[in-house]
């Protein structure tokens, strides 16, 4: 799940992104409206953090623009204003959710993770694919009760999977929804991971649930055979 | 709520019953007074009347020697005047005896009283008023016949008093009509005049009533310059202000708390952050390091928000004393000189001339300071600042000139407003508090100076602090 935070006040969005992070999100961070503005409708990502008071293009206008382009990804919007009619502009421009500065972490964390999983189609909370059960609320994976530990990269890359299972991803796309704008394409990592993955996932058990397309990539799900 | 034309607390009201009991007064007083001097009026012209026709008898009976057997014939051939029917004669003999009467006094006895006999033997002729029980008044004149020093005849004139009575009734009936009815009209009249004038009192209250109710874009429309036009002027102008400060108040409220939102959201995040987990005592480092910066940010915003709030309530103190300026400007630029160290911002002193300005010391140090290191501060690594002090038309200019940042002619505008930052200024590692330049123009109009700024975006700024001199610099 990949995050793009737009936030001038550099202090805010460092702390905002060092706490996705530890919630294993690929974060990007940038600090003016039109940057804000190009990345969201360039990049597909997953959710955007916005701040409404930006220098270069006020966060009402980005969200404009961006929903004017046709993206659809949950848009969080931060006001510093208390104010009704500042939420209430933001909501009817297009955002999904709105925090009040300051805010709890906790609560941020909480609202993203409820935005992405509303924009998966999954209210329940809990992902599964045959016995193997993702809590994103705790990070917890088991597979047929068993607990599986996970890094951080291995838990973001299976729940990027296992929301998109059944489907074909490939390296691209697992790129940029795993990790951030710093990830070097031209390296192999993607597949590493996926190794680790397997590994840790689906040896020992009968039935194997990622499965590699050739050309084209990776995809999560359960074989008749 | 009661009616406001009718509760005896109205002006109106109030201003009515006066006006009505006024005139009552008056009308009373009138009235009397008119009835009184109608009454003695009358009662002169029929005594009066009764004299002339006692004198006329007693001269008609000298002619007849005092006799006795007067005919009142003769007397009426004598005198026409005397046969009008509204008087009769009497003709008393010296004890009082009836001897002789006219023919119009008809059965009636009207006998001499008492008093008349008495007056009458002193000499004295005596006005009676006497009313039979069920009759009208008679007036009557007893006019003593003499001769010599004896009593001859006791002459009595009387008349009837009814034509004068029925006069007064009349007088009477028409002020006892007419009054009230004066005073219902005045107070009528009173009444609308009083509602008419104290009307616009009413539309100031419904204004005032709506202002009171938050609405503080209510005005009173008046176009009248009387009194009350003035009232509603005087009180558009109060509303005017108030509305202004208050808009300003929330402003700044406004501001401010945006302003302390920002460290608040940051200590807030970063503290959370670190408390999710156990961390390496580093992290801990950092997170403290962090949010002192914040706390520091915070206290001086709120300092400086104190200090910006006793400044608009006149409770900062100024002193008033001669400031030697350019020790201040070579004592600024020596502190500069630290400032820039860092990022090799150098600078440089232009022609500075002795001048003397009276103000406080403390606080221009604190105005020049503040501006020398917001030039330091925006201007690229490597960059000079120039400071100079000259005069111009008796007024001293401190001039500072950077090439950093600059600003673009709107960002120019606005940067003395409280809390306002450039993009740029946002941007910078270095957060201000937004209020050193709200600050610095406060000292610069304290002193009854001016600061202005020129610049070009992206080519630098030139700041202009204009404050009048003492005295002129001794001529070299």
């Amino acid at each position: 799940m990949r995050i793009l935070i737009v936030e001038d006040e550099p202090k805010v969005a460092s702390f905002i992104r060092r706490a996705l992070e530890e919630e294993s999100y690929a974060v990007d961070v940038c600090s003016d409206g039109i940057q804000g503005r190009d990345l969201a409708s360039e990049v597909d990502y997953d959710l955007i953090i916005l701040d409404l008071m930006l220098p270069g293009l006020p966060g009402i206008d980005v969200l404009q623009a961006v929903r004017d382009a046709k993206v659809t990804t949950p848009i969080l919007i931060l006001t510093a204003r208390s104010k009704v009619d500042q939420r209430v502009k933001g909501l009817n421009a297009g955002a999904d959710d709105y925090l009040t500065k300051p805010f709890a972490i906790e609560e941020l964390i909480a609202r993203a993770r409820a935005l992405l999983r509303r924009a998966s189609g999954d209210s329940a909370g809990l992902l599964q694919v045959d016995d193997l059960i993702l809590n994103p609320t705790n990070h917890e994976v088991t597979r047929g009760g068993q607990r599986i530990d996970l890094t951080s990269k291995e838990y973001a890359l299976l729940e990027y999977m296992m929301r998109n299972s059944g489907r074909v991803l490939t390296r691209p796309m697992i790129a940029e929804h795993v990790w951030d704008l710093d990830f070097d394409t031209f390296t192999n990592v993607i597949d590493v991971y996926i190794s680790y993955l397997r590994n840790k996932i689906d040896r020992g058990y009968d039935r194997g649930l990622i499965h590699t397309v050739r050309g084209s990539g990776y995809t999560l799900k359960l074989t008749d055979a | 709520m009661p009616s406001p034309h009718f509760s005896p607390a109205s002006i109106r009201v109030r201003l009515t019953i006066w006006y009505g009991g006024g005139l009552a007064l008056i009308m009373i007083l009138f009235a009397g007074a008119l009835y009184v001097v109608m009454s003695r009026a009358l009662q002169d012209q029929v005594d009066r009347s009764l004299e002339e026709a006692a004198i006329a008898a007693s001269r008609s009976l000298e002619e007849h020697r005092f006799g006795p057997f007067l005919l009142l014939d003769d007397l009426t051939q004598a005198f026409p005047e005397l046969a009008l029917i509204d008087k009769f004669f009497q003709i008393f003999g010296p004890q009082g005896q009836i001897t002789l009467q006219s023919a119009n006094i008809k059965t009636r006895n009207i006998p001499l009283s008492q008093t008349a006999l008495q007056s009458s033997l002193q000499g004295r002729a005596v006005f009676e008023t006497v009313r039979f029980h069920d009759e009208i008044s008679i007036r009557l004149l007893s006019y003593p016949i003499r001769h010599g020093d004896a009593l001859v005849n006791i002459l009595r004139v009387g008349t009837s008093l009814r034509p004068e009575e029925e006069m007064l009734a009349r007088l009477v009936f028409v002020l006892l009509i007419g009054s009230p009815l004066a005073v219902v009209v005045s107070m009528l009249g009173g009444w609308f005049l009083a509602g008419r004038a104290l009307r616009p009192v009413d539309t100031i209250t419904l204004a005032a009533q709506r202002i009171a109710g938050g609405d503080l874009t209510q005005r009173i429309e008046t176009s009248s310059k009387d009194e009350i036009g003035r009232l509603a002027n005087t009180f558009n102008n109060m509303i005017g202000r108030l509305e202004t400060s208050i808009r300003q108040i929330r402003q700044f409220s406004a501001d401010a708390s945006h302003e302390l939102r920002t460290p608040l959201t940051i200590t807030k995040g970063e503290t959370e952050l670190a408390l999710r987990k156990p961390r390496s005592p580093e992290v801990y480092r950092e997170v403290l390091e962090s949010n002192l910066e914040e706390i520091d940010r915070m206290s001086r915003i709120v300092e400086e928000l104190m200090f910006l709030s006793r400044a608009d309530l006149g409770e900062v103190q100024v002193a008033s004393e001669p400031v030697q300026l350019d020790a201040l400007v070579q004592e600024i630029h020596m502190q500069a000189m630290v400032l820039g160290k860092a990022r090799q911002v150098k600078t440089t002193l232009g022609q500075v001339e002795p001048l003397q300005v009276l103000g406080d010391e403390w606080r221009l140090r604190e105005l020049i300071l503040n501006v020398v290191d917001n030039a330091v501060k925006y201007s690229s690594p490597g960059g000079t600042v120039e400071i100079s002090l000259t005069q111009d038309h008796g007024m001293a200019r401190i001039r500072v000139r950077d090439h950093g940042i600059g600003m673009t002619p709107e960002e120019q505008r606005l940067i003395f407003d409280r809390f306002y930052r450039t993009d740029a200024a946002r941007a910078h590692a270095q957060k201000g508090t937004g209020l050193g330049l709200s600050i610095c123009k406060w000292i610069v109009e304290t002193h009854h100076g001016t600061i202005e700024v020129t610049s070009t975006f992206g080519q630098g700024s030139c700041f202009t602090i204009s404050l009048p001199l003492l005295a002129p610099a001794p001529v070299a």
